[in-house]
């Protein structure tokens, strides 16, 4: 059978048309429109590599012919809806349907078959490149045979998730758009799904809703307009057919906030400010009017707590950096926000960091979790921050379990009364120039950590700075940074590593075992029932690790760029698989001072890989 | 006629790029040496986040109708503040004066302002209340001495400033 004929075959079992439209505007020969198929292991992937041209060449008369074809058993099932039901019970889902897996936040799936005793076998199965090169900080999500990933700038790719088919590809019109104020590189970290719609929050802050099988606009709102303070970047949030989001935009005098919208339709449902208005909660935390431009962006998804009904969301750095300008303790921002889903009205707050001046934004993901500490049971929350201390926080009260630093922290200073204090030795001035740790990159930046119900331990991924930092010249103007300091980034004097995988026992807040790396690790982490935690080190491997002990039992080949994505794992026709983004990128090689010149030769560029046992 | 009328304005201190279309005169606010010597330390200093030519990369366009638009409303004062306390990124206000006001220098003339007889100064540059507005790509070249390295497609396109050198980055 000649090439083609076979092409042809497969084509017409096609049950997604792959839209021509939507894999066009790429040099032939380019793999977006997967050059790298497996087409019923009949052609090996290195096979089908050596005729990519021809096929992409190929591609196009085929998809013209081919585009309405019917289905393929693979994808007969269709595409199967995401319901509230699902969505609540996400955890144990074949799929990947949300940012951190579950509404628990805690990014830990039920999968046993690639497990301690046979993880030293996954290889590739497919892979996917992108061209931009830019950083890569999307979660693969995954429902059905269907796969979404998510790319600098905003394109938003549909794929096949057992043959790394193109399904179709949505690029986000940016005409006019400056990508300004975007602090920390121009990533996505993600979609969210829901009926038969997928969700994208975008740089120029938009929300869209896509058809998921088609790859059509149903709807899109702009929240904001582009480049005077806001954008977004996080994975939005499905919650009892709303769809939620947070704003960037805390180092531009943006005043942030949290949004609800119809996941139907879009309309605006709540708007939360995150930085308090005289005559509300907190107003009095202010100087006259600065809440206008304190920042307190919402740039991490949050996670849910059905059994109280609460959605809880991580706030951001006040706007600008430098303390002294805004006497007060400036809520919400480096707090804990704990909501009625309905409303956007806050139940309680916890603030990680009170008047901070380090940039110490507390939107790393709230993770519930039960744990026993001295003996007590408690619903909780742990919570690893910028500011290098991991907080056990109790979920129905709000009140402080326990704090544990785990890296140095010398700005928080510690806990009283269950409330952090500061040094205020250690608080920059004009005249002054401090010294602290973290640096403003975080003992953890938003990398999130996953958390393991067998082993009661969370894995969170560790960055070990410190920083100069001094007080500067500030005004503000829409569209430019608002921060009054230079800093920065060095080395912890007392620590060997820029990076670290760290297990923590969440009973004790103590640390359980502990991965040092060279340079930074900048990934989130997944683990399984298989026994493993799933993370990406920035010279580009997937390590695979002993839950429990912290061994190494896999490590990928080196990948084509450094990790800076979480994982996700999912199961297809009895079969398990894991997806990775490499695509160096974010904001360590822009902001990280000392560690710029150790990152600057990581090859760029994006790569899904899919793994699979052998 | 056009040469004659930009000479006249030039000797007075001032360019009239894109006078025929009734627009202001543009003032040349600094020398065409610091802009040279401005273009070595940005593509040493900047040009790994916002591109080799100022297309925008991990940070945003220092170039064109969007970076110096109406719309942002910025004043020279405004960026040269901004970017010699805050910029490099991973190191900011590391810079000398002298280095920064080069940069901002070559940024104008990349901007389309033009050079003059009279050198910029910090003092000059974090004071001048001159709108930041993109004035066309007059004097969007390669300073001599420094490789243009556009792709083929793109170079001579000089008339379509925002398709100069742009590329995915
Ligand atoms: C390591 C990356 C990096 C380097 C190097 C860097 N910048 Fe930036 N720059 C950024 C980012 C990211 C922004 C986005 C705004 C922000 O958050 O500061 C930015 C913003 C700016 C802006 C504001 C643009 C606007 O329209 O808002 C100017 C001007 C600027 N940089 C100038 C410079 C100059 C001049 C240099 C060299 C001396 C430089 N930058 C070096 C990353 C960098």
């Amino acid at each position: 059978m000649t090439m083609f004929a076979r092409l042809l075959r497969n084509a017409s079992a096609w049950h997604v048309p792959c839209r021509i439209v939507a894999c066009d505007g790429l040099p032939v020969g380019y793999r977006t429109c997967r050059a790298r198929q497996q087409y019923s292991g009949e052609y090996s992937t290195m096979k089908v590599n050596q005729t990519k041209h021809r096929l992409s060449r190929l591609w196009l008369g085929v998809s013209l012919a081919v585009a309405l074809a019917p289905a393929t058993a693979a994808l007969a099932a269709g595409y199967p809806q995401v319901t509230n039901a699902r969505l609540a019970a996400a955890q144990n889902d074949n799929g990947w349907l949300m940012f951190r897996r579950d509404y628990a936040g805690r990014s830990y799936a039920p999968f046993k078959q690639i497990n301690t005793a046979n993880v030293n076998t996954l290889h590739e199965v497919w892979s996917y490149q992108s061209h931009l090169k830019q950083g890569y900080e999307s979660t693969p999500i995954v429902n059905g045979q269907y796969m979404f990933i998510t790319t600098p700038k905003d394109h938003l790719i549909a794929l096949n998730a057992v043959t790394g088919k193109v399904l179709w590809k949505y690029v986000k019109p940016m005409k006019g758009v400056g990508f300004k104020t975007v602090c920390c590189d121009v990533v996505n970290r993600g979609v969210a799904l829901y009926g038969d719609n997928v969700y994208m929050a975008t740089l120029d802050n938009y929300v869209v809703a896509l058809n998921a099988m088609t790859g059509k606009v149903v709807w899109q709102r702009e929240l904001k307009p582009a480049d005077v303070g806001y954008a977004m970047t996080l994975a939005p949030m499905i919650l009892k057919g709303m769809v939620i989001v947070g704003e960037s935009g805390g180092e531009y005098g943006a005043r942030d906030f949290i949004q609800a919208l119809d996941a139907k339709t879009g309309a605006l449902l709540w708007r939360r400010w995150t930085t308090a208005a005289p005559g509300h909660l907190g107003g009095n935390t202010w100087p006259k009017g600065m809440y206008k431009h304190g920042g307190g962006s919402a740039w991490l998804t949050g996670t849910y707590d059905a059994s109280t009904n609460t959605l809880f969301w991580g706030v951001g750095n006040p706007s600008p950096w430098l303390a002294k300008l805004r006497p007060g303790l400036n809520l919400f921002t480096d707090s804990l926000l704990a909501l009625d889903p309905s409303t956007g009205k806050i139940k309680w707050y916890y603030q990680y960091t009170p008047h901070d001046s380090w940039d110490y934004d507390g939107v790393n993901t709230p993770v519930l979790t039960s744990l026993s500490y001295h003996g007590k049971e408690y619903k909780a929350i742990v919570h690893a921050d910028r500011n290098g201390w991991f907080y056990a926080i109790n979920r129905v009260n709000g009140k402080l379990i326990y704090a544990e630093p785990f890296t140095r922290a010398t700005s928080v200073e510690g806990f009283k009364d269950g409330l952090p204090y500061t040094n205020n030795a250690l608080r920059p001035t004009m005249t002054k120039q401090i010294f602290t740790c973290p640096s403003f990159l975080g003992g953890k930046n938003w990398w999130p950590i996953s958390v393991d119900p067998q082993t009661h331990m969370a894995y969170v991924p560790t960055m070990h700075t410190c920083m100069t930092m001094k007080g500067a010249p500030t005004f503000y103007h829409a569209g430019l940074p608002y921060l009054g300091e230079s800093f920065e980034v060095v080395h912890d004097p007392a620590d060997h590593s820029w990076g670290a995988l760290q297990a923590i026992n969440v009973d004790t807040g103590r640390q359980a075992w502990n991965h040092d790396s060279a340079l930074p690790w900048d990934a989130g982490a997944m683990s399984t029932a298989g026994g493993l935690v799933f993370s990406g080190s920035a010279r580009g491997h997937l390590y695979a690790f002993d839950a429990q002990t912290g061994k190494i039992l896999w490590r990928s080949p080196k990948l084509s760029s450094g990790i800076i994505a979480p994982p996700s794992t999912f199961m297809v026709n009895g079969k398990q698989y894991v997806a990775i983004l490499a695509g160096w990128g974010g904001g360590t090689p822009i902001w990280g001072g000392k560690m710029v010149p150790v990152v600057k030769s990581i090859p760029r560029g994006g790569h899904l890989y899919v793994f699979a046992l052998r | 006629m056009r040469l004659r009328r930009a000479l006249l304005a030039l000797s007075l201190g001032f360019a009239a790029l894109g006078s025929q279309r009734g627009e202001a005169a543009v003032p040349a606010l600094y020398t065409a040496a610091q802009a040279h010597t401005g273009h070595a330390t940005y593509e040493q200093k900047c040009a790994m986040c916002h591109g080799k030519h100022e297309q925008g990369m991990v940070g945003p366009a220092l170039k064109g109708p969007i970076f110096a638009s109406k719309k942002a409303n910025y004043k020279v004062e405004d960026i040269y503040l901004f970017m010699s306390v805050n910029m490099p990124a991973y190191a900011p206000g590391s810079l000398t004066p002298k280095q920064y006001v080069d940069i901002m220098a070559f940024l104008l003339r990349q901007n389309g302002f033009p050079a003059g007889q009279s050198a910029l100064t910090s003092k000059l540059a974090s004071s001048s209340t001159v709108p930041l507005l993109y004035h066309g790509p007059k004097a969007v070249q390669a300073s001599p001495g420094v490789a243009a390295t556009c792709p083929p497609a793109a170079t001579g396109s000089v008339s379509n400033p925002s398709s100069h050198c742009k590329q995915s980055p």
